[in-house]
């Protein structure tokens, strides 16, 4: 017994370093280590799930808060028909079911289970199989929900068009969020199958959209089954946007741009023998008070609505993303393109009444001197045979500024411009060697106006540093010359602007010399229809050096335009005495390949401006053929006037 | 008057005046924060079923009922007497062993045929493995009682450890490493109380891991356990199925920091992080819930167990109950050690149940029989 005893002692020891090993370990666990093992055990059981905000609409001016109103840019819900695969499986079924739904669906059984094996989704989140389910199959699913284990119809919300194309290049389209714009966002805002604005005022407005999503925070067990809330938070609807739009001046603004473009397709280019291509065109309206756009249309266009269920071949042919080869038959030229403000382009005459307040600032015209107007220019002493015609073959009687604006002479334009040249020539080094190009751009011209849509233009001024520069080589073998100039003087050459800068710097003239910064979102309404969240101010603080005298002068003169100048006769029976209208005509030669852009960019009414209208047209001929009828048309329908006049005329005049 | 024994007690040495009270009360205690941790770990999910969260509670109420009435037979009668029927006893214990290797015999609804289903009674299925730990410590204890020498010579240990070497083999064959750990500690543990020499207990040590070594090399061993067992050695090298019930266990203990999340409250045991969290992984429920202090708690209770074992072997009257309660204090130790270790992760997974805290039939009675055993050599102490 004695050895026993001594052994159980033993026992008792081996018993104690046992029970110290377990405490050790224990204590080590559950009060050194425990933070990290509560974290873990927290992310055990823990899910959270993101409720989706609902996006925001988008409203014109005049339709929102209207009983009836109509938005532009709406949300329509779909039905959507999901599966929660474990259920489904549990259920035995899973074989009958997917030949049911295949057949109900119309879809072969093949892609459902491409669907439902998709990663995309967790395991625990239902897998969407099909939208916009007609009502009628959602119906048989759910009225026999116990025959169809584990298979959910969900309404879902979409974007809806209820104008049509109206307005598609401003409103864009959304698309699914893109690897940038995952990165830039916070955590939590999208997740990887989210919608984002991709386009328009739907990337613009994105962040004001989108809203903010809801949470929903609940525990799951380890076969991921829900065990209970945890509660979270609503989600917060995005907010609309009001527009500055006017619905129905921007109907008529696309309708008489697309039947406009449609009629010049019918005439013949008597230069060329062939017919007016009129490919491309825009129509802006701006409000010259404020740098509201009241109407902006680009044609081509195109209809949102097909981004919502992804583009067909057909559809991606149309918008000629660059499958050309694989498109058979006719694609219009980018047709996403907002021309109004993402093209650049010559303004052609449209562009005189800055280069001649130019040409008067810096001491090269004044008000009331008259300027010769031959049929041809050269520069003083050139030899190297570069003639520079006006636009009539004969020699004009001498003009003064305001005249060269309303019979639009070139040949005066074309000495100023020459005297620019001599500006820089004698002060190569000089501090302000190039004025020209400083005044132009008090205008706002060579920099985005600052609208409130994306992918803006700048448009480009040439000058000596350009002209000199090795790239240019070709184009200017012996450097920068006289010729940058002289056709920068009648808005051509080497120089362009968005037909939205021309807008912008015709405000400028109409409203006594303030710059607006052109915008087309008025306010973003919280979705309650009271808050306003933001309102977009246009900010007209940017004045242009002129007097209110000099742009009452140059007006005054474009008002003349339609009277008596080069757009009398698109202008022919119309009642000016009641609406005036001061005008200018622009016709810019685009190079031997194309046919001339035609413009007309006026101030309405003329001896009180409130609007800019700009009518664009490209490969169409003359201003005064295409863009002023087309203007006109614009303006009758703004003032509720009876339409007048062709849709095009044939005047021959620039 | 204590008939059995066929003697007479003066009045203050009755046995029944010699129960081990703290035996007793430790052993409810157990029982009673073991009824606790299974409604924890069972009761969501048998809500979640449908089925009455009390159902697994009830069921192992009953079976304590059972295991009490167990262990008041075993300490009604003369512990002695269990040295008289040694040889049977350990014969019926080998008959179990090998009834289960006859086909249709066996109930196989665990995977492992393990069980023997008794006509009739649905409540329980006998496991003959787990009987098979009485067996051997009341044959060790006899043999090693009989010794004529103080300490037991190398024939002695041949035999001895021939007779729990077939135990252990029978209770191998049928997948149950666990039991067979536990058969070699108590074999251990009776031994090195014998005296058995240290050389002896030495070359003992060696011989085991050489079989061990070949075991694994023979392919005895089931993959699956191989890889529990190494899952705490090398937790790279394993499957993550393996490794998930080691990570989730010591996730559900580490969480439940110093005072645990409350009864009830634990997140992996009620969402079901833990598997086999009623049986062998008990333990995570008291860890989780009831935090360092309820584990500490639990593992006093069972300190106080363990000494009472020993207690009761030091205070014997006779080598065989020095013996006897020596192999149920192996047994309780190396349960628990092992038990309490794979659930924190510093043993092998290796589907060991704890004593009177882990749901389960067959282990429960086993360890009410052991008390049993202990109370009767405790109140049976007085020459």
């Amino acid at each position: 017994m004695e050895r026993s005893s001594a052994r159980l002692k033993l026992f008792a020891i081996l018993v104690l370093v046992m029970f110290g090993a377990l405490s050790t370990r224990l204590w080590f666990l559950q009060v050194l280590a425990t933070q990290t093992y509560a974290e873990q055990a927290k992310d055990n059981g823990v899910r959270d799930i993101a409720i989706d905000a609902l996006r925001g609409e988008i409203w014109t001016a005049d339709q929102y808060g209207k009983p009836n109103g109509v938005p532009l840019v709406e949300n329509v819900s779909s039905l959507e028909v999901r599966i929660d695969v474990q259920e489904l499986e549990e259920s035995g079924l899973a074989e009958q079911v997917l030949a049911r739904l295949s057949e109900m669906l119309d879809v072969p059984v093949r892609k459902i289970r491409g669907s439902i094996e998709s990663t995309q989704y967790f395991d625990y989140q239902p897998k969407p199989i099909a939208e916009f389910v007609p009502e009628k199959v959602a119906f048989a699913i759910r009225e026999r929900q116990e025959e169809f284990p584990g298979v959910y119809v969900r309404n879902t919300s979409v974007r809806d068009y209820p104008m049509g194309r109206l307005g598609s290049h401003m409103a864009g389209w959304v698309g699914q969020v893109q690897p940038e714009q995952l990165d830039e966002a916070r955590e939590g805002e999208y997740g990887p199958n989210d919608m984002a604005g991709q386009a328009g005022l739907e990337s613009q407005y994105e962040k004001w959209l989108r809203g903010r999503k809801g949470l929903l925070r609940y525990v799951v067990n380890s076969d991921g089954e829900r065990i209970r809330d945890l509660g979270g938070r609503a989600p917060t609807a995005g907010g609309d946007l009001v527009l500055t739009i006017d619905s129905k001046w921007q109907q008529a603004a696309e309708e008489s741009l697309r039947e406009s473009i449609f009629r010049t397709r019918q005439v013949l280019d008597e230069d060329r023998g062939t017919y007016y291509k009129a490919d491309a065109g825009v129509v802006i309206v701006l409000d010259v008070e404020t740098g509201g756009i009241k109407a902006m249309a680009s044609w081509p266009d195109f209809d949102p609505s097909w981004y919502v269920n992804g583009l067909t071949k057909d559809q991606q042919c149309y918008l000629d993303l660059g499958y050309r080869d694989r498109c058979a038959g006719a694609h219009e030229v980018a047709p996403l393109l907002d021309r109004a403000y993402q093209e650049v382009y010559l303004p052609g005459s449209t562009f005189k009444p800055f280069t001649a307040l130019a040409a008067v600032k810096e001491g090269f015209a004044n008000y009331s001197s008259y300027y010769p107007c031959p049929a041809v220019y050269v520069h003083p002493n050139d030899t190297s045979g570069a003639d520079f015609e006006n636009w009539s073959d004969s020699d004009l009687a001498p003009v003064t500024v305001a005249t060269s604006l309303i019979d639009s002479c070139d040949s005066n334009y074309y000495a100023w411009g020459s005297d620019f040249w001599f500006r820089y020539q004698n002060d190569q080094l000089g501090e302000n060697n190039e004025p020209l190009q400083e005044d132009l751009r008090a205008w706002g011209f060579e920099e985005p106006t600052g609208i409130d849509l994306p992918g803006e233009a700048s448009g480009f001024l040439p000058d000596a540093e350009w002209g000199n520069a090795d790239e240019q080589k070709a184009l200017f073998p012996r450097g920068w010359n006289p010729g940058g100039y002289i056709l920068t003087m009648i808005g051509s050459g080497y120089m362009s602007v968005t037909p939205l800068q021309l807008a912008t710097a015709y405000g400028a003239i109409a409203n006594d010399g303030h710059l607006c910064r052109p915008h087309v979102v008025d306010r973003v309404m919280a979705s309650d229809g009271e808050t306003v969240l933001k309102k977009v101010g246009g900010g007209c603080d940017r004045t242009v050096p002129y007097t209110k005298q000099e742009l009452d002068y140059i007006r005054n003169a474009l008002t003349q335009v339609p009277v008596s100048g080069t757009a009398q006769l698109p202008f022919l029976g119309f009642p000016l005495s009641e609406v005036p209208v001061a005008g200018k005509t622009g016709t810019a030669f685009r190079g031997a390949l194309y046919q001339d852009t035609s413009w007309f960019a006026s101030m309405v009414p003329a001896n009180d401006p409130k609007y800019v209208v700009v009518a664009m047209v490209e490969q169409a001929g003359f201003g005064s053929d295409v863009a002023a009828p087309l203007v006109r048309r614009m303006i009758e329908t703004m003032y509720g006037i009876e339409p007048g006049g062709q849709v095009i005329s044939q005047t021959g005049q620039d | 008057m204590d008939v059995v024994a066929g003697r007479s007690w003066t009045t203050e040495r009755r046995p029944i005046r010699h129960l081990d009270p703290a035996l007793l009360i430790v052993t409810a205690a157990l029982i009673v924060i073991g009824l606790f941790a299974i409604y924890s770990a069972t009761s969501q999910t048998l809500r979640q079923d449908n089925l009455d969260p009390l159902s697994r509670v009830n069921k192992q109420v009953v079976t304590a009922v059972l295991g009490i009435v167990l262990l008041l037979v075993m300490a009604t009668f003369d512990y002695r007497f269990l040295k008289v029927y040694a040889g049977l006893i350990y014969g019926a214990t080998v008959a179990g062993l090998l009834v289960l290797q006859i086909p249709g015999v066996a109930a196989t609804e665990t995977g492992t045929s393990n069980y023997i289903d008794i006509p009739g009674i649905s409540l329980l299925q006998i496991s003959p493995s787990e009987f098979a730990k009485i067996g051997l410590i009341v044959i060790l204890a006899a043999m090693l009682s009989e010794l004529r020498s103080p300490m037991p010579m190398a024939a002695d240990l041949v035999r001895v450890i021939g007779v729990a070497v077939v135990t252990m083999l029978l209770v191998f064959i049928n997948v149950e490493i666990g039991t067979t750990i536990v058969l070699a500690a108590i074999a251990v543990g009776v031994l090195v109380v014998a005296g058995t020499h240290a050389k002896h207990l030495i070359s003992l040590a060696v011989g085991a891991t050489v079989l061990i070594a070949l075991a694994f090399q023979l392919n005895v061993v089931e993959d699956y356990q191989i890889e529990r067992l190494l899952t705490v050695f090398d937790s790279g090298s394993v499957s993550a199925d393996a490794r998930y019930n080691l990570d989730q266990s010591v996730i559900a203990v580490g969480s439940g920091g110093m005072f645990g999340a409350g009864f009830l409250q634990g997140s992996q045991t009620n969402l079901d992080y833990v598997p086999e969290q009623h049986t062998d992984f008990i333990f995570t429920v008291i860890g989780e819930e009831f935090g360092f202090l309820g584990s500490a708690f639990v593992l006093a209770l069972f300190a106080l167990l363990i000494w009472r074992a020993i207690r009761i072997a030091y205070m014997s009257k006779d080598s065989f109950g020095t013996y006897l309660a020596t192999g149920v204090a192996s047994m309780f130790t190396i349960q628990i050690f092992v038990n309490i270790g794979m659930v924190i992760g510093i043993m092998p997974i290796t589907g060991i149940p704890l004593p009177f805290l882990s749901y389960g039939g067959t282990a429960m009675l086993v360890n009410f029989a052991a008390i049993g055993v202990l109370l009767n050599v405790h109140m049976r102490r007085f020459k």
